[in-house]
Order: C-alpha cells, then structure tokens, then sequence
C-alpha cells in the first residue's frame, strides 16, 4: 500500500460528516495554521512543499499564490476550481461527495495565508447533488467555529460560498470561470492583466484546484519537508488519479508517484488490469487534452526506461513520444477500441464547448470533427489525415486561451501516433464500418534506442 | 514643472520608433505605417475591451524586454499587448507570423458565404482585404457552411449572420454608445451568434454606429441596401448643427452624381470612425440640402473607392522611361484605338446610375 | 410570473453572497431556480422576469442563458435522460445506450416522448467517467448503465408520474 494523504480517511464510516471528521483528526491544520504560523509562513510552506497545481496545467501553487496582489483596501478572494469537466477526470467530484470537510479545511487555511474573507467554490453545474453536501459541511464548520466571525480568536473572519456553474467545460479555464462568478458568459478573459492583479470582480484572485485546497491540509498537518519528501523530483506528495476506460477497476486512486505506469494499470491495487482479459492498446494518461500513446510508449519512454506515474516520466520524450499529467485523467482503451472514433468523440467535444470568442477555435474545432466524422463513417480521403494535421498546428498556440491547445493535441497525437489506423480506415471504408483495425503493432516492443 | 514621460523604445520589423508608456505593439506599428501595420478585424481603437478575439494581428515578440530579453513562446495578440522598452517584434518579417495569420484568414472563410457580388460591403470590407492578402484561390473546406435563422433588426439595419466572424465589435458600440443594449451576443461555439434572441428592431437613436464598426457585410445600412456598389460612389466631406448631444455631425455623404445614397461616420486611414454620429444624421439627411460641404474625401489610391471618381486628379509620374534609361518601350497596341470602351477621355463618374454599354457609343 | 416567498427569499440569500452592486454574479444560480420553479425551462417571459429581480437588461440574461449548456430554451419532458457520448464512456458503450433509448421510447435525440415524459439528449463529459456508461436525470446521476437499468428506470418513471398525478 502507497502513502495516502488525501484518502487516507476515505473510508471511514460517516466520514462525510462533521462529528466523524474531527473526530479523525480533522480541521487540525486549521488550527496549526491560524493559531501558530502567519499567512506568509503558510504560503512558504507550500512554496517548500513543492506542490503542482492538480488541474492540469501543474503550475507550483505557492509561486501562483506569491504573485496575488495586495493592494491596501482592496478584497482578494480565493475561488475553489470545482468545474471539473476534463473527459476522463472525476477526483474532484470523489473529493467532494466524500470528503466534502477536506476540502472545506483546505479552503480555510488557504483563505488564511491569501487573506480572502469570501471565498468561493465553483462547481460544474451538472455535479447538482454536491453543492448540498458542500453547503451542509461548511453550515457545519461554521457551527463549530471554523468558519464566520474571528476564527478561533485570531480575528481572522472567512466566507465560503458554493456558487453552482449551468454546463460549460470552458468555465475550468480560470479567466472564463471568473466571468462566470460575475454572472457572465465564459469567455476567456485576454490576459494580461492576470487574476492575481485583477480577477474577480477587478479584485486580485487566486483559482486553485479543488485537489490542489485539499492537498495543503497534508502539506500544513506534516510539514512541507515531509510532503516534498514523497514522491520524486518536482513530482511531490501524492496525485489523484482517476481511471477509467476499458479496466478492470475504474475509479479514483491516491498514488506517490514513483510508481511505474504498467504497476499502476496491471496491479490490483490500482486498475487491475485490462478488462476482459483484453490487450492494452492506448491510453490517455492525463485527461482528454493530453497526448494519447500506444501502449508501447505508454509503458516505456523512448530511451526504454520504465515510465512512471509523475509529471516528468509521463513528459518525457516530449509531444514526439511522450505524454503529461494534465489532471490526471486515465482513460484506457483495449484492442477493440478505435483511435479514430475515439478521437472524433473528443473533437466533437472540444467543438461542443468552445467558447466562439476567438477564430481558430471556433471555426477550427468544428472544421476537425467534421473531418473526423468522414473518416470514420468511411467517407474520408488521404489527404484528410495531413489536412487534419494542419488544422490542428494552426489552432494550437494561437488561441485565447488553452482550449485550442487542448483541442488540437488530442488530434495532433492521434495521427502521430496512429497514422496507419486512419490510412486503414480510409483505404477500407467498408470494412471499417465492419470491425476496428485492433490492436495491429501498438504493443510490440519498440527498438533499442540508437547511440550516437 | 510636468513630469518628463519615459519613452519607450520598440523596434518593429527592423524599424524602430519611441513610444509612451501604455501604447500597444499595435499602435505603435500603426505609428510606423504601411505593411508594418498588423490587420485588425475585432480591435477597435474607441470601443473599450475590444480585441484579442480574431487573432489576425498575431505578432512575434522576439525579445520582451531590456530587463527581460527572453521571446515570447507564443504568437501575441499585437492589439492587447502592450509595448515595453527594447521590445523586439515582427510581423511581416516573421514566417510563423505569416503562417498563422493565414490560417487565421482560413478560419475566417470556411464558413463565410463569399457573396461579395451581393454584399453592401464590398469594396471596403476589411475580411476582402485580409482574403486578397493572406487567403488561397481555392477552399479546403468540402462542408455545407453554416447559417442562421433570418434575424430582422428592424428598418434600418440588416444583419447577415452567415457573414458575420464574431469581432464583437457591435456589441461593445451598443454597450458604450447606448443606454440599452438590445442586441448580444447568443449561443456559444461555432453556433454563437449576433441576435436580440426575441426579435425586436433596434431603436436606439445612436444604434446606426454598429453599420460603421462592422467590419464585414454582416451589418449593413438598410436604407442603402442593394442602392449601389461603393466604387460607383464619390465620397465628401460634411456637416450640420446636429441638434442630439452626442454627435458630432461631422460625415461623409455618398453621392453618385446629385443623389446622396448614404451617409456615414468619417473614417481614418485604419477604417475606424473618427467621431460617432447619430441615426437621424445617418438614415434621414440625405439630401444635399441638409449638409454644409466641405470637400471630396480623401481616399487611400489602394482603395477600390478611388477608382475613377476624380476629374483632373494628379497622377503619379510615369517611371518607366526612367527605369529604362531615357528609352522608350515599344507599343505592341494601343488598346484604346481598338476598344470601345476605354476610350480616353470617357470619365465613368459622370455617367448617372450604373454604365451600360448604351452608354459608351454616345 | 412570480417566484414563490421560499425562493425569494433563497434568491436574496444568494445576491447577498456576492459583493454589494454584484448582483450579476447571482445570474446562474438564479436561472437555475427560475428553470426548477418555471416549468423546466426558460421562457422568453421567464428570461425577462429573471432580469427584472436582477436589475439586469434582458438581453445579459439570453446571452447568458443560451451560452450554457443546462439551460433549456424550449419546453422538456418530466423527465430528461441526458446520456454521456464522450470518450469514455464511448469506450464503454454508450452509443449502444442511445440507440436502446431511442428503440425504446421511440424518439429521436432532442425529441420528447408524445406524452411529454421523456426527453432524450445527448451530452458531452459529464465527468462520471469511471462509473460508464451514464446519464444524468434531474439532479442526479445514473451509472454503469445496462439495457434493464434503462428499463427499469424508465419505469420508475413512469410510476413516480402515475403516483404524483
């Protein structure tokens, strides 16, 4: 069994409520963080604890919070990232439903060291059952003393606010979710000026990940030193990952990432194994945007070495072999699975929720999945695969916001790395109408690497 | 004593200029002039929050900064970044520039009905520009284009949807120019649309502005609709006493011959307004009458507009002959001793409504 | 068109989270109320009445209501079956799902049933990926969906319509 510092209470019966919780030791950091250390001291901690934003982007959530403006008279507010959408990704929601005080814990410390006295949780609109378990736990922590006016006598007053998002994958991006706070369209906001300047309502803002809160109750409760400890290089402490797709197991494990991606997919612990006694042919690591591999790259970097389950084994080799952690989506696809279909889903998502503000992604995304769709209902030509390619290169990089990105990579990676699957398909309408190209090389070994 | 303003040093394509704190990269190559100027088809100098959204001025920021000369890692939007001391950028002088504003342009028409031959803007329509430029002679996109549910606007103003490419430019003229906004911004993704979703015209007495802002045929002056192609027209310079409070009354009227066919705002050499007008300047002062002239307008020799609208104007000095040394270049034909058309001498301004071949063998 | 006292009330709670002249802000929460309370969906009446409470013009109201996706513009079902078709669940069968659906209760997607019971939609992530094939109903989710558990949904249906008639 690997370390576990967010589930480690998981199961406890009751634990969703506020009597087991503290029982447990639970609201501990809060009173660490309040009682005995100051805000800049809280937020050092988690500069030195070395933890990456858990939303996808992993940007060091210390140095994000070290950049907040703050400027005299003027609120800041932190604001809870709970739109989780990215397909393939549901620890947040696990998080939530679950450990709602977790986070409800994580959200008070962090408010303290950010000074935000209004706090707010924005979460997916379609997640409709959860703002009542949010709401319960922070009534709770409030009627204990958590929460409200002069927090545990510091002086410290806090707010936490559950405010419900109406279905736009958009909204996860921190400018577009900060509109929507404001009653807006989620449209991504150009930047700069960033939200640490001027966020919500002009106020300077800090959007952290649901993941993200929760992990700085370990990170106060053990200290950053023991946190950083875990795992390995500037992959610490430990990562939710939800799996899903064709395993025997799909569901939200907590791992230290020093684990191998095959242990993580073939050990009961985890995955526990491919479904049906199938084959592994793909998967996407890190949540729908990130790169695919075929299962050869998936378990071994290009140089042959055993890939693991953190931020820099899963990038390495770059886009031209490797993937990322993204938000840590883990989405299998056995033998039977088609690539290509696969991939004209995603498009046809990435088209769905497209904001339409800039060119490329609204005219771009839509232009991908109708070409995609020829492809795999046995109307594409050869010269589709190369044009995708160029539709995908002139999005990426050149949108407001990453959606672009996020919407051409999945594209991009499909036809590196399964460029014969879309050929098959093209050459054989028919038959691919028929059955899938299957598992064909994907899993052979992959040459020694040369030496130069 | 005022307080001396540091200038800041940027260098565009290799030219480099001084500007103030707080000028974009846009602006500031707009200063420099000619092709260094990016296009801008969402960003509007007096529309606030405008820009970023087409992606067309795209630029390469070489090095940010003296204090930080690192590039860029992506494209920037040269009209929401501003400039800062001893930034490098470039824009025609960048290939990865020039590529993705091609495929910016490409973006742009795969869903545009390319009916320049029946749209009202043509011939000063900022995509036709950008198409003749960056765009290729043929599509790559096999699909049917999008379209819209007709959305009628009212008695003065058309929308053409499918011509649309989601600037939001009209938007943020409603919302700054008038009390009300009445129309926004509808749907989302490559459905998202200009509408009033509840159809209802719009009344605003300041609402005209939103033809002039449109960069494309997607708004357009009702009262001038299918009236004439603006080459066809001779732009001047006038003014009135306008009596509403905001409008400076300052236009252009569109003659073609006595008739004034429509009237706008006046336009600098960017295509933006100088100052707004109001919807009875506009819509119903068009009778020469109402109007103090002040003169032919000034228009870009580029443009289409200029095309044989002026008697007598200056033409620029045949180079040839001193390119080729003092010799002359050897006549094949003299085309206008065979065409009956393009006979020296016939001046198409002064033919009243649209020339037909009756009108050439006078 | 009035909301009841109880969600007056809960519509004032909710402005007074936000800072004060940031009513705007309770614009989402507020259309989902209108939409539980009004029917289901969001009538133009409905739309307008929501700006009034806001202090908002109507047009901030339709841009914001027809940019998210949860937001019906035309009258629904009793109830809505909003199936998963993304990758994931993809992977597990969904499209298998839709078509049972529509077999079943003999409507297209985007269609409701002749006795306005059910309507059928597809949707994109509804993040239950681990938990495929699923749709969402009302407030909450349905998972690991199978041929008999839309049977036996649909007829739950059914019974809570005959018993609340």
């Amino acid at each position: 069994m690997s370390i576990k510092l967010l589930l480690e209470k998981a199961n406890v019966p009751g634990i969703i409520s506020y009597e087991v919780y503290r029982r447990e030791g639970g609201y501990a950091s809060v009173e660490k963080a309040l009682r005995n250390m100051t805000p800049d001291q809280v937020t050092d901690e988690v500069k030195k604890s070395g933890l990456r934003g858990r939303g996808g982007a992993g940007f060091p959530t210390g140095l994000k919070w070290s950049f907040l403006a703050k400027p005299d008279g003027v609120p800041r507010h932190l604001v809870c990232n709970a739109d989780e959408s990215e397909p393939g990704t549901f620890k947040d929601r696990y998080l939530m439903e679950f450990l709602p005080h977790l986070l409800i814990e994580g959200l008070i410390v962090s408010s303290f060291a950010l000074g935000s006295h209004h706090t707010y949780i924005y979460i997916r609109g379609e997640y409709a059952w959860i703002p009542d378990i949010l709401e319960k736990a922070i009534a709770e922590a409030k009627e204990n003393g958590w929460l409200g006016k002069n927090i545990l006598g510091t002086g410290f007053d806090c707010e936490i606010y559950v405010h419900r998002g109406a279905g736009a994958y958009i909204c996860g991006e921190e400018t577009a979710l900060i509109e929507s706070l404001e009653g807006k369209r989620g449209n991504p906001r150009i930047k700069p000026p960033f939200p640490a300047i001027k966020g919500v309502w002009d106020r300077p803002t800090v959007v952290n990940n649901v993941e993200s809160l929760a992990a700085v109750v370990p990170i106060i409760n053990y200290g950053a030193e023991a946190y950083a400890k875990i795992g390995i290089g500037k992959s610490t402490g430990t990562k939710l990952i939800s799996a899903c797709g064709n395993i025997n197991k799909p569901g939200v494990y907590e791992i230290d990432m020093t684990i191998s991606v095959e242990d993580f997919i073939y050990s009961d612990e985890y995955c526990g194994g491919i479904a049906h006694g199938k084959k592994l042919k793909a998967c996407i690591p890190g949540g729908s945007s990130v790169p695919i591999l075929p299962a050869n790259l998936l378990l071994k970097t290009a140089k042959g070495e055993k890939r693991l389950m953190n931020y820099e084994s899963l990038a390495d080799g770059g886009f031209a072999t490797g993937s990322s952690m993204g938000s840590g989506g883990f989405i299998v696809l056995d033998e039977d699975q088609c690539v290509v279909k696969h991939t004209m889903t995603l498009s046809r998502f990435y088209r769905h929720e497209s904001c339409g503000q800039c060119s490329p992604c609204r005219e771009g995304t839509g232009w991908m999945e109708k070409i995609l769709k020829n492809i795999e209902y046995g109307k594409g030509k050869m010269s589709d695969i190369d044009l995708l390619w160029d539709i995908q290169r002139r999005i990426e990089g050149n949108t407001i916001c990453p959606l672009g990105d996020a919407a051409a990579w999945p594209v991009a990676a499909a036809i590196r790395h399964f460029r014969d699957e879309f050929e098959w398909h093209i050459r054989y309408p028919e038959e691919a109408q028929q059955r899938n190209f299957g598992l064909a090389h994907y899993a052979d070994p992959l040459p020694a690497p040369q030496s130069a | 004593m005022a307080e001396e303003k540091k200038l800041l040093k940027v260098t565009i394509d290799n030219i480099t200029i001084e500007v103030e704190p707080g000028t974009s990269i846009l602006q500031a190559a707009r200063r420099i002039g000619g092709d260094v100027a990016p296009p801008a088809m969402c960003y509007y100098t007096k529309l606030k929050g405008s820009g970023g959204k087409c992606r067309t001025c795209l630029v390469e920021v070489a090095a940010g900064s003296v204090a930080d000369p690192r590039p860029m890692p992506k494209l920037v939007a040269s009209c929401r970044t501003n400039v800062m001391d001893g930034m490098v950028v470039k824009n025609i002088t960048s290939e990865k520039v020039i590529d993705a504003r091609n495929g910016v342009v490409e973006f742009l028409l795969i869903n545009h009905p390319l009916d320049c031959p029946i749209c009202d803007q043509a011939g000063e329509c900022h995509l036709q520009d950008l198409s003749y430029e960056h765009g290729k002679e043929g599509t790559r996109y096999e699909f049917p284009r999008r379209t819209f549910e007709k959305h009628d606007l009212g008695p003065y103003i058309q929308l053409h949807m499918t011509r649309c490419i989601m600037c939001f430019r009209c938007v943020y003229a409603a919302d700054q120019l008038t009390e009300k906004r009445q129309h926004g911004i509808l749907d989302r993704g490559d459905h998202a649309e200009i509408a009033t979703y509840i159809q209802q015209s719009l009344e605003h007495d300041f609402i005209g502005n939103v033809i002039d802002v449109c960069p494309v045929g997607a708004l357009t002056d009702k009262t001038f609709r299918f009236k004439n192609r603006v080459w066809f027209l001779k732009p001047v310079q006038a003014h009135r006493d306008c009596t509403h409070p905001k409008c400076c009354g300052k236009v252009t009227l569109w003659y073609r011959g006595e008739e004034v066919f429509r009237v706008t705002a006046r336009k600098d050499q960017w295509g933006e307004v100088e100052d707004w007008i109001c919807n009875e300047c506009r819509f119903e002062k068009k009778k020469t009458a109402d109007w103090e002239i002040e003169g032919p307008t000034v228009v870009n020799r580029h443009s289409v507009i200029s095309q044989g609208h002026y008697v007598g104007v200056h033409k620029p000095k045949e180079v040839l002959y001193d390119v080729l040394d003092g010799l002359k270049p050897r006549l094949f034909m003299d085309i206008h001793s065979v065409s009956e058309v393009n006979e020296p001498g016939r001046d198409l301004s002064r033919i009243e409504g649209p020339a037909h071949s009756t009108d050439f063998k006078e | 068109m009035k909301f009841s006292e109880d969600t007056l009330k809960k519509v004032a709670e909710v402005i007074a989270r936000y800072p004060e002249g940031k009513s705007k802000s309770a614009l989402l929460p507020v259309l989902h109320m209108a939409q539980d309370e009004f029917g289901g969906w969001l009538s133009p009446a409905t739309m307008d009445y929501v700006a009034g409470l806001l202090n908002l013009e109507p047009i901030e109201v339709y841009e914001v209501a027809t940019f998210y996706s949860m937001y019906n513009l035309k009258p629904v079902g009793k109830y809505i079956f909003e199936v998963c078709q993304t990758g994931p669940c993809m992977l597990n069968g969904s499209d298998r799902i839709i078509d049972y659906i529509k077999a079943k209760l003999q409507i297209g997607v985007g269609e409701t049933t002749q006795d306005g019971l059910f309507t059928l939609k597809t949707v994109e992530c509804l993040g239950a990926c681990g938990y495929a094939p699923m749709m969402q109903m009302g407030k909450n989710y349905r998972e690991h969906l199978t041929k008999e558990k839309v049977d036996a949904i649909i007829e739950e249906c059914r019974q809570n319509a005959a018993l609340n008639n």
